[in-house]
């Protein structure tokens, strides 16, 4: 049952990190609300203090850099917000149909991207997608902002680099280059995925110049599959041996035995999302090449 | 007149409950009005030492702390089949979850702060959290069992308790040595079914008003008189001094049947002598009731040309740390272990388990989803190893109508070989299938109609509108809607002329209870009765006023009509009455009859279990999609079609969830699945490509009109189904649910099989 807490609507970033700094471990930044009033409705957590940044404008916006070169998303912008719009559309549209397939229409309607990332669930759709793609999260506080590759966000199950006082204030993410194609695999029994997959082919000539593969929801957190990455590198996109790569990649997951399902299955699964993801971003490749 | 029976009456319900207008329980405001949590044991077992609930009485808003130590005035255990269950713990706990102590406060989160005052100091025993360490030798006794009292309504004959037994039951024919002997084809395997939550979307919900030496409660249970005769046993009061009150329910599928949450409730109102209102959260209705998890050993022998002569069965059910309605549910599930067929000899032994964990009950189509996956699969290897169609060997060997189902029950009463046929139709059997597509049928039958006590009331007010009175609690399967067409029909007067108001002890009569699919049988043909002793009075009365015989006289739209003549009802209640007001009153009863209607004599019918599926699948995750799920809905008359194929598809969904991935896991008696999570429940994405359900109106059925009920079967036959059409992929399964990577399992094992079958060696 949810405790009574006390919301804090700030204007700014600056009013929030303070607010945040000053009630410490008391308080929690509040978006969606899809994760937080679940914990807390559970019990597993209290927060006497929630700071909804839904009131500080601008947020949630999503457009495209000055030098157009990669795509600004807002922390509360929402999977709805994602799947359809424009922009993402068009510029990125394997992120707008990776969003159209999280959760259900309800989480989808009030979750933000913001909000999965910082809460680090492990079966995160989003995670996997943005390590595979190399995006960088920005990090704000009143004293300062950084920026840091997803790849060094999650640092494990629920928890992420992020410092108390620090709010997720921008997503980049790089366009892909015109001869790079991505695909993207999920499984799932549950509300959430069991095992996520995508894999990003870079085909000059042919021949795969590079792949990024990230694994996810398997393990405490997305990983790269380097060494079926290093596998392909180089390979023809005609003889590149997918399925072997797709057991490297099933036996770099390290995944656990939970509630999912046992270590041993997840594993099959990788295997076949990761086969499928490769197959599917290839065939992508190929008909981009063709049009081109 | 086209509101009457066999129409698709729009739901009379259905406006209030999608403006948000319908009230529930839970949505009721009284003055002064407590609210009460409970506490519950983190233990699956153990000795409570020492409970201090001095801190959380002196919480400010706390008005009442209840412990078992407010009960020594009153003797507290209940159990409507076996009185083994204090209405809060004493001196040990049995299951997690169990309530120990509760409290009732000025608003919920001053009660649930309250609850994490109350110290208590357990002492841990050794726990008995499944079926085997239920069964071992040294197991740890749940209860004295020797002593074991039965409740108010087990009507179960002898309880035949041992050890954490605590019934058992057997049915048998023939001489079954012998049968298998002459046995060609045999199939023997062991069979794990699990543990299910019902998920009604409402949970457990009451509110509790001590008055003195009388008591009312406003309670989403499903039967309120059999709720009334426990609470007034336990609470010492005559039966009439006990007022249930049953609003709206959003949804029981068994979960809200028997007495559930509502002794806890009263006694925290009697103690806080104010109102007090329990809602349970979805993770306390999860450790409220439950389905039983069960373990089977299934034995079948044919003649080589399919011929089914013999069958034994040993079942064993969890029912958790109390019986609640286990030993019913194990009755049924050895009535439906033989499946509808022309043995030679069956035996069937049932025993009713106690284990420490959460207490099982009913949920639609008990007993007969258990048992008729496994049977229909052993039907289904028969057919398979002696070369003959899973259709055309169910034509051979089922029962037909007037045939005996078992000894002393009643014979059958459907079309049973018609209804396979309308499946195998429905699959376009023997059309060629796509690439690792399966087709399956199951076919069983369900006890159904619990005991036929029924009664009703309807009352024609003097401006012609009729209040039907009865006792049937609308939970979302439209009783009302059905209630009203069947008044209508006799009454001849527009459903909008026709309320039903819900069950009210102090105002609508006794009816056993709302479930066993009995509702439109049992307590229609109340409502029947009772509207035509009105019809009857209508006619005397215009007979008089048209100075005519009765047999002149046409009762058409709220009228009597003589020629183009006619009286409005209206105007012939005030003819009789020579008034402007007054009523007149109808009364209708179901009682067994010449015999007494006990169990073994029964059922009132049998629910035909029916369903087909066709499903695809993917070898390299283990995943089934069900292209196709059929179901035959075997109703002798439908009083409104379009309900009956909306009781057909929830109920087949329910079974395609039971089927491919519901199921409560446990570790040590702690349920490790217990929120919506991480329990999937069947959701619109689950929903197969194509849902088929054939009506068949025989008018067979013990009802009005030969209506026999509806509503659980298809639960029953499509877990069958699916579970032959997966094995007709050649993949085998022997526990339930079919998850993915079970299915991949078995799909691994019968590749190394069948690579061990090809190797040299
Ligand atoms: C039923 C269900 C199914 C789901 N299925 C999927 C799925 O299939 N795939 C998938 O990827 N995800 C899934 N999710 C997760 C879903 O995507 C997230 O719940 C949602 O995006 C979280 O966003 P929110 O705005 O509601 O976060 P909130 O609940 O508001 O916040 C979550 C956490 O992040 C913190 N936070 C939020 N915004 C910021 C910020 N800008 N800076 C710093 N910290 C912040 C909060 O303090 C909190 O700790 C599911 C969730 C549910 C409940």
């Amino acid at each position: 049952m949810l405790r009574p807490f006390e919301i804090h609507e700030p204007g700014t970033v600056e009013e929030a990190s303070v607010l945040l700094a000053r009630f410490g471990i008391d308080a929690a930044i509040y978006a969606g609300g899809t994760e937080l009033l679940l914990i807390m409705k559970e019990g597993l957590a209290h927060f006497p203090h929630l700071v909804n940044i839904k009131t500080i404008p601008g947020l949630d916006e999503i457009a495209l850099s000055a030098e157009g070169d990669e795509l600004q998303i807002g922390p509360l912008a929402t999977h709805w917000d994602l799947e359809r719009s424009p922009t993402v559309r068009k510029h990125a549209p394997l992120l707008a149909e990776v969003e159209s397939q999280v959760a259900n229409t309800r989480v989808r309607a009030v979750g933000t991207i913001g909000g999965n990332l910082c809460f680090a669930e492990p079966h995160s759709d989003l995670a996997t997608l943005l390590l595979a793609w190399g995006a960088t999260l920005e990090l704000s506080s009143s004293e300062a902002q950084r920026v840091l590759p997803a790849a060094d966000f999650t640092l494990g199950l629920f928890e992420t680099a992020r410092q108390p006082n620090e709010i997720l204030t921008r997503i980049r993410l790089p366009l892909l280059s015109e001869n790079t194609a991505g695909a993207y695999r999920k499984f799932s029994t549950h509300e959430r995925p069991m095992a996520t997959v995508a894999a990003l082919l870079e085909v000059k000539d042919g021949i795969i110049e590079d792949v990024r593969l990230a694994v996810g929801s398997v393990g405490p957190l997305p990983i790269r599959a380097s060494e079926a990455e290093a596998l392909l590198r180089g390979q023809s996109i005609e003889g590149a041996t997918f399925a072997s790569a797709a057991e490297l990649a099933a036996s770099a997951s390290d995944p656990m035995d939970d509630l999912h399902g046992s270590a041993d299955y997840k594993r099959q699964l990788v295997r076949v999302l990761t086969a499928q993801a490769l197959m599917e971003a290839s065939g992508r490749a190929a008909g981009e090449t063709n049009e081109g | 007149m086209s509101e009457g029976i066999g129409h698709n009456v729009p739901r009379v319900d259905a406006r209030s409950k999608v403006t948000g207008e319908a009230i529930f329980t839970g949505d009721l405001k009284l003055s002064g009005l407590l609210h009460g949590k409970v506490l519950r044991s983190p233990y699956p077992h153990a000795l409570i030492r020492r409970i201090n609930t001095d801190r959380a009485a002196s919480l400010p808003g706390v008005v009442s702390v209840l412990t078992s130590t407010d009960l020594e005035d009153i003797d507290p255990y209940y159990g409507h089949s076996i009185k083994d269950r204090p209405l809060l713990a004493i001196d040990r706990v049995r299951f997690v979850g169990e309530p120990l102590a509760a409290v009732a406060a000025e608003d919920e989160v001053t009660a649930e702060q309250a609850l994490s005052l109350i110290e208590v100091e357990y002492e841990d025993l050794p726990a008995a959290t499944t079926l085997e360490e239920a069964l071992s030798d040294d197991a740890p006794r749940l209860h004295e069992t020797d002593t074991l009292r039965p409740g108010l309504f087990h009507g179960l004959g002898e309880l035949n308790p041992d050890g954490n037994i605590c019934y058992q039951h057997s049915i048998h024919r023939g001489d079954l040595a012998e049968a298998f002997k002459q046995a060609e084809i045999i199939v023997e395997q062991e069979y794990t079914f699990p543990a299910v939550y019902q998920y009604a979307m409402e949970p457990h919900t009451v509110i509790a008003a001590w008055e003195g030496k009388s008591v009312t409660v406003w309670a989403s249970c499903q039967h309120p008189y059999l709720v009334r005769a426990e609470l007034a046993e336990l609470f010492d009061l005559p039966v009439a001094s006990v007022r249930i009150i049953v609003p709206f329910l959003g949804g029981g599928f068994g979960s809200k049947s028997y007495t559930k949450m509502e002794p806890i409730t009263v006694a925290l109102a009697r103690k806080a002598r104010r109102p007090v209102r329990i809602a349970n959260r979805v993770d306390e209705a999860m450790v409220t009731t439950r389905r039983h998890n069960m373990r089977c050993w299934m034995r079948t022998g044919a003649l080589a040309d399919g011929t089914l002569i013999a069958r034994h069965v040993r079942l064993w059910m969890d029912t958790g740390a109390y019986a609640d309605n286990g030993p019913r549910v194990v009755a049924t599930a050895a009535d439906a272990a033989p499946g509808p067929y022309r043995w030679k000899s069956f035996q069937v032994e049932a025993y009713c388990v106690y284990t420490n964990r959460p207490p099982s009950g009913s949920y639609r189509a008990f007993g007969a989803t258990h048992l008729q996956w496994i049977g229909e699969s052993q039907v289904d290897e028969i057919a398979r190893q002696a070369g003959v169609d899973p259709v055309d060997i169910r034509i051979q060997n089922l029962l037909r109508p007037g045939e005996e189902v078992r000894p002393g029950g009643k014979a059958l009463d459907a079309d049973l070989v018609g209804d396979v046929q309308k499946i195998a139709d429905a699959l376009d059997w023997g059309s060629p299938k796509p690439p690792d597509t399966g087709r399956g049928l199951g076919v069983g039958l369900l006890a159904a109609g619990a005991r036929p006590v029924s009664t009703a009331i309807v009352r024609m007010e003097i401006d012609g509108h009729a209040t039907v009175l009865v006792s049937s609690t609308e939970m979302g399967q439209g009783v009302r809607t059905v209630m009203s067409q069947l008044a209508s029909q006799e009454l001849a007067l527009p459903i909008e002329h026709i309320r039903v108001p819900g069950g009210d002890t102090w105002i609508t009569p006794y009816d056993r209870s709302t479930g066993a699919s009995r509702s439109t049988t049992l307590a229609g043909m109340a409502v029947h009765r009772a509207a035509r002793e009105v019809r009857q009075q209508l006619l005397e009365i215009a007979s008089q006023a048209f100075e005519v015989a009765l047999e002149a006289i046409e009762l058409r739209d709220g009228a009597a009509w003589r020629g183009d003549q006619s009286l409005s009802y209206s105007e012939l209640i005030q003819f009789h009455f020579g008034f402007t007001g007054g009523e007149l009153i109808g009364r209708g009863e179901v009682s067994p009859g010449g015999n007494k209607g006990s169990y073994a004599e029964g059922p009132v019918f049998w629910e035909v279990c029916v369903g087909g599926a066709e499903v695809r699948l993917d070898r390299d995750t283990g995943r089934l999609h069900i292209t196709k799920l059929v179901s035959v809905a075997d109703v002798g008359q439908a009083v409104n079609p379009d309900l009956v194929k909306a009781q057909e598809m929830g109920a087949s969904m329910q079974g395609l969830g039971n089927a491919l991935f519901e199921e409560m896991i446990f570790d040590e008696g702690q349920i490790l699945n217990g929120t919506l999570l991480d329990y999937h429940i069947p959701t619109t994405e689950d929903m197969p490509d194509q849902f088929i359900s054939r009506l068949v109106e025989n008018e067979d059925g013990p009802g009005p009109y030969g209506i026999k009920g509806a509503g659980e079967g298809a639960l029953a036959g499509v877990p069958a189904a699916i579970v032959n059409a997966l094995a007709d992929i050649g993949v085998q399964v022997t526990e339930l649910p079919l998850t993915p990577e079970r299915v991949w399992q078995a799909l691994r094992e019968a590749e190394a099989e069948h690579d061990d079958g090809g190797s040299p060696s």
